[in-house]
């Protein structure tokens, strides 16, 4: 049985990490984000269900696309937004975090869509707070609507997760969506190997369900039905944890040589935002069998979907 | 085919164990056949009888240092390798420690391009482990690797971050590369010889052994934490071999270098501020000397190597003080070595052994061994022809030789490397 709203009561309060979700949590808000992809694409808006509702986007780390994402998910739903970029506001004076959700929860918001470069901070303002709160990225812990959207692509590509074997490629170590995209991957019965340089690979990953870590791509490309290219900071490169950008692309980029030993209608993901000839060729970013600007699609529709359990949860 | 056979040999192989009198056929450049059984040529092979001198595998030393590029004067990879196989040396690893250093693809191909259009041995770059040798953001190890640079090191530029290092052996590892690292604590290594009674009356900073023994526990522990394949590169005490024991035991892969003049000189022949004494590690006391003999009877010490490091007479005829560190020994690694055979302590094989497979097996070489199908580089020597070594005879464009004014026993007479003779006295 697949969940719907009709048939399945999601039972947090929050959205702060994949970990500790029930797969049947992950299929309801996935088939929910469906609904809204679909009513999206027919253009059947605006929606009411967050009518009077009000999201506050509180972004401690700059991120453009995650916030536009949220805030447009959050008025096709109807409700008032909020965006608070306080990476350059009242941190800076010396506010404390505490003090500054505080001050949010005294404004009385439904919703708190929290970014925050530390890991655990989300969770810490939430526990200070009396509205939901949606982790939107915390340091490099999770980044649950990530996670969320990546998994309802493959499922809308390939009609199924269950059984595929998914390579997500790149700096896993630094990265909240690896972390958020296998454990839900793994949730939903996926095959999850992660693959880059020694030096970006974390130990222990199979405790977040990765069937395998790799370093060598090319001998973990066969089989798999879904790559997905993690971006390279650029501060990791140069030296610190990599020797060259050209070095790294030269065994962990993805090229069409590369995608032609996975399988022939295997996909490719990237959460954005690309280094195009780093970590990706652009001909495959360009290519037929990219779903990233799919990804970006879905991400808003996930967040419809997180944003009316959420708010509908604490009313 | 061109083809050749040397007779009446006295065959020594450390690899096989081989110490037998008999011939060896070589045809293009490869080695087809040897042993008890071959006492002619074949027919239309050149036949070359030895007489009775020993037949063993080349050198093969893992640490040299020449001028090129950037300070020619020093020393060329064209001049290194003339002295080079007048000592046997028939490979050999040129440090990184260039200018500019070997820390990309174009300096190893320079290299790699430069060795074969001049040297009359074989030469193999070792890439630095950090862009510039300035300990900070880890140098391009796979695709340098590629190019051909056979191992990575800081040289003689202690690598003094342990996170720096922990990463680039981390990289390394998952990408085969060999790591080699001279133990050296950099806040301890200021000094000018072994720290000692000797540095106290003569007035000289010490070099405590302490540097080598905090340095080798960082590298040893990241050895065994990273799975990285480890060269402990020129250690000089015997407590750091009880260190590598100890780690090699808990599963570190780790292969044990000293320099060839360590078995030879102890702190004492620093005598009269000889500069050309001047080196690092410092010749250390006699108990560490034996120390070390003991290590290479018991197998701890995988290779020997000379640690050549031309110095012109500018860097070495000032004050002890003010002089370069560095010796040249390409062409008295062979001799040192048979020193010890000379006064008993190891046989000819167990002297042998660390100069050749030993080595070879480091960085998966085949060379450094007899085998059917390895390359032909092999020399013939007499074992107890005594010389004396002049500076000015050697062969190296700087001649700081430690060994200047000492006589020595054991020559190499001919060197063959791929089949081709290179050298002969």
């Amino acid at each position: 049985m697949s969940p719907t709203a009709d048939t399945y009561r999601f039972d947090h309060e929050h959205l702060l990490e994949i970990d500790g979700l029930h797969r049947l949590d992950i299929e309801f808000l996935l088939n929910l984000a469906d609904d809204y992809a679909e009513a999206t694409r027919r253009g059947d808006r605006p929606h009411e269900s967050l009518k009077n509702k009000t999201v506050v986007n509180l972004f401690f780390e700059n991120s453009t696309r995650t916030m536009s994402s949220f805030e447009i998910a959050a008025k096709r739903l109807g409700a008032d937004v909020i965006n608070m970029p306080v990476a350059h506001s009242s941190v800076k004076k010396g506010e404390t975090l505490i003090d500054t959700a505080m001050t949010l929860n005294a404004m009385k918001p439904d919703v708190l869509v929290i970014r925050h470069s530390a890991s655990g901070g989300v969770k810490l303002l939430s526990r200070k707070v009396d509205c939901a709160v949606i982790n939107a990225g915390d340091g490099q812990h999770e980044h649950p609507t990530q996670g969320l959207l990546d998994v309802l692509t493959i499922r809308r590509a390939k009609s199924r997760i269950e059984g595929l074997k998914v390579l997500i490629c790149g700096d896993i170590l630094h990265s909240r969506v690896a972390r958020s995209t296998t454990l839900a991957l793994h949730l939903l019965g996926a095959e999850v190997h992660l693959c880059g340089p020694r030096t970006l690979l974390p130990n222990h990953a199979e405790d977040w369900g990765a069937a395998a870590t790799h370093t060598d791509f090319d001998a973990a490309l066969p089989g798999c039905d879904v790559v997905m290219m993690l971006r390279l900071q650029l501060e990791r490169m140069d030296g610190a944890y990599l020797p060259s950008r050209r070095e790294y692309f030269r065994y962990y980029g993805l090229t069409a040589d590369r995608l032609a030993l996975a399988n022939d209608d295997a996909i490719v993901m990237h959460p954005g935002p690309m280094n195009r000839g780093i970590e990706i060729e652009s001909a495959i970013a360009d290519g037929e069998r990219s779903v990233i600007t799919e990804q970006v699609e879905m991400g808003v529709a996930v967040r419809e979907a997180v944003l009316h359990t959420l708010a509908g949860a604490s009313s | 085919m061109t083809q050749m056979a040397i007779l009446n040999a006295r065959i020594l192989d450390p690899a096989s164990s081989t110490d037998e009198t008999g011939g060896l056929i070589v045809a293009d450049g490869v080695i087809v056949d040897f042993g008890p059984h071959i006492k002619s040529a074949p027919d239309g092979a050149e036949a070359i009888d030895a007489n009775g001198l020993c037949l063993a595998p080349g050198l093969v030393d893992l640490r040299v240092k020449t001028g090129e590029p950037g300070e020619e004067h020093r020393e060329t990879l064209a001049s290194a390798s003339r002295a080079a196989v007048a000592g046997g040396v028939t490979s050999m690893v040129v440090m990184p420690d260039t200018n500019p250093v070997i820390d990309d693809v174009a300096v190893v191909e320079f290299i790699t391009r430069r060795a074969a259009d001049t040297a009359l041995n074989r030469i193999y770059p070792a890439g630095a482990l950090t862009n510039g040798l300035e300990g900070s953001a880890m140098a391009e190890i796979g695709l340098m690797q590629e190019s051909g640079a056979v191992f990575f090191t800081n040289g003689d530029q202690a690598l003094a971050d342990a996170s720096t290092m922990r990463r680039a052996m981390t990289y390394a590892a998952s990408r085969d590369a060999v790591v080699a690292s001279r133990p050296a604590e950099l806040s301890l290594s200021g000094g000018m010889m072994n720290s000692g009674a000797f540095a106290a009356r003569m007035g000289l900073s010490g070099l405590p052994a302490d540097a080598e023994w905090i340095a080798l526990a960082r590298d040893l522990t990241l050895a065994e934490t990273t799975g990285c394949a480890l060269i402990v590169d020129l250690i000089s005490t015997g407590r750091s071999l009880e260190m590598v024991s100890q780690a090699r035991q808990r599963g570190a892969r780790v292969g044990v270098t000293a320099a060839a003049y360590s078995f030879f000189f102890n702190e004492l022949d620093v005598g009269d501020y000889l500069t050309y004494c001047k080196v690092q590690p410092p010749f250390r006391s006699e108990d560490e000397r034996q120390a070390l003999i003991a290590g290479l009877k018991s197998g701890e010490i995988d290779a020997v190597v000379s640690a050549h490091d031309p110095q012109p007479p500018e860097a070495k005829r000032v004050p002890y003080a003010e002089a370069a560190f560095g010796a040249a020994g390409l062409e008295t690694t062979l001799a040192a070595m048979l020193a010890l055979f000379h006064d008993g302590r190891l046989s000819l094989l167990e002297a042998l052994k660390p100069l050749t497979s030993g080595p070879a097996d480091l960085i998966d070489l085949p060379q450094g061994r007899l085998a059917a199908g390895a390359p032909a580089d092999f020399m013939l020597f007499d074992p107890g022809a005594p010389w004396l070594c002049q500076r000015e005879d050697l062969r190296s464009r700087s001649t700081n030789s430690p060994f200047d004014g000492r006589r020595l026993e054991g020559l190499v007479m001919q060197t063959w490397v791929g089949g081709k003779s290179v050298f002969k006295r």
